[in-house]
């Protein structure tokens, strides 16, 4: 289970891309979740995801991002499934569910390259609301911690003979039980203390805190964010105007 | 990483066993593998004969029952008999049998005043109690603790310690997963010390306690009544022949 949502988890690393301002990480995430809505062919879409698979191996996570294609295979292959039943166009169906695999992956190659700093910095940038940004930020940095947590429960529970892995759909939503009480009474818990130790710690004292870290664009950025928007651009005339639909 | 390295360690039945060791030297894992919650890439792991791999977790919890570090990772129930009968349930006990277990284990645990009681409301010290009483309820053979002393006053503690010497007296095998050399030395177990990964002292606790070196390397502080000893030891003319007579001397003192 934390090897699957490791694919969305961040951790630092050293690469070209983490060292780009996460500004331009976000604009070329964008760019990509764009691109894979604007695709109308599987071989667009394959494309799209040759590139990201590209970019994740630059970013050095080329291994945790097909993790989070494995895991989204599950759910393309259900939105296979009801297309099929729907539509009974096999390519249509192929193409929602290639799609829907290259959205989170776009999504995903952000996240695992942006630590919660930056990503608080990025949604300062745009000026939104400070609890709003802190609210996001702390719920993005426990995520790791909420894993690990539900792990525990579920070891615990498995040693007082809960069989977590056997049985149909219904009856292991039902065995699930055990697990989410614990994990949300904890969860309710830790976000109490943390709010108290928060407003201990001056939290709200002052309505424009300074902050630690200020980002400033280097030339290596603005020319990676240039040539992303280039590339963002042609992709998207291609498309439209050169492969037929 | 290797989290466990060349660990060989046999626990027979009726011994009371504590592993020490710092943090990240593999005590938890070790523990993990003897009920299944982790399977060893290399090596066997056996319970009873059966090797751990071809067992489920919540199989090889009828023979081994483990009580978590931290109580609120597993209490769930509306009330307190309801948490114990939870797993007395999953292994397939009879209404009858659970309702029998369920007395009992409050009744030694000395909650039965909170039988209808949400176990969320409980005091730590009470929580933990609950915790091994939903393990003791379906008499594991062997019992684990881990931690079992974290967040514990002195008076919970003495309770703990009270409750692991009843448990040895029945027979249990009893397995110790803690830091707290204070709380361990009275119990006086076979004492295994852990670092890196691997088992680096294993003997009784009068001796490897003794072994200030050797702790130290596991960064595990000695007991203060060995300190003491040791301490006297090392003047000429002790007065003690064995850290058990140091013991029994300062007894009386403080008597």
């Amino acid at each position: 289970m934390y090897w699957l949502a490791s694919g969305f988890i961040f951790r630092r690393t050293d690469s070209p891309f983490h060292r780009l301002d996460p500004r331009v990480r976000l604009l070329v995430s964008v760019e990509l979740f764009a691109v894979s809505l604007m695709s109308r062919t599987i071989p667009e879409l394959a494309g799209v995801i040759a590139f990201m698979l590209a970019v994740s191996a630059v970013a050095r996570v080329l291994k945790r991002v097909t993790r989070t294609m494995l895991l989204t295979a599950t759910f393309a292959a259900f939105i296979f499934a009801v297309n099929i039943v729907f539509t009974r166009q096999v390519s249509t169906s192929a193409l929602y569910a290639a799609r829907f695999v290259a959205i989170v992956v776009s999504t995903s190659i952000f996240f695992i390259t942006t630590s919660p700093d930056e990503l608080e910095q990025v949604m300062k940038y745009f000026h939104l609301p400070r609890d709003i940004v802190f609210a996001f930020v702390t719920a993005v940095r426990f995520i790791p911690v909420l894993m690990l947590d539900a792990m525990s429960i579920m070891d615990a529970q498995k040693s007082r003979g809960l069989e977590l892995e056997k049985g149909g759909i219904v009856s292991r939503v039902r065995k699930m039980i055990p697990v989410l009480i614990p994990l949300v009474v904890n969860s309710v818990v830790r976000s109490g203390e943390l709010a108290e130790a928060m407003e201990s710690r001056a939290y709200g004292a002052v309505p424009r805190p300074t902050s630690l870290y200020e980002y400033r664009t280097s030339a290596r950025d603005r020319a990676v964010a240039l040539a992303s928007v280039v590339l963002f651009a042609a992709a998207a005339y291609s498309f439209y105007f050169v492969i037929p639909a | 990483m290797k989290a466990l390295d060349g660990v060989t360690l046999t626990i027979g039945d009726s011994e009371t066993v504590a592993i020490v060791g710092e943090n990240g030297a593999g005590k938890t894992t070790l523990v993990r593998h003897m009920t299944g919650l982790l399977k060893p890439t290399e090596g066997r792991v056996l319970v009873d004969g059966e090797d751990v791999r071809e067992k489920s977790t919540a199989e090889l919890s009828r023979k081994i029952g483990v009580a978590f570090q931290n109580p609120d990772h597993q209490l769930f129930s509306e009330s307190v008999e309801e948490e114990i009968a939870f797993g007395l349930r999953n292994f397939g006990f009879e209404d009858g049998v659970v309702r029998q277990r369920i007395g009992w284990a409050l009744n030694f645990f000395g909650l039965e005043e909170y039988r209808r009681s949400s176990p969320l409301t409980l005091s730590g010290g009470e929580k933990k109690r609950l915790t091994l009483a939903c393990i003791l309820s379906w008499d594991p053979s062997v019992v684990v603790l881990d931690e079992p002393t974290v967040g514990q006053d002195a008076i919970q503690k003495e309770k703990l310690a009270e409750i692991i010497r009843m448990l040895r007296s029945t027979g249990k095998t009893i397995v110790l997963v803690s830091h707290d050399i204070e709380f361990l030395w009275p119990i006086q177990p076979r004492v295994v010390v852990m670092s890196s990964g691997r088992v680096i002292d294993d003997g009784p606790a009068a001796r490897v306690m003794l072994s200030e070196e050797r702790l130290a390397s596991a960064r595990v502080s000695q007991p203060q009544l060995v300190s003491f000893y040791s301490a006297l030891k090392e003047r000429p003319g002790s007065p003690f022949a064995d850290v058990h007579e140091a013991r029994r001397w300062l007894s009386g003192r403080l008597r």
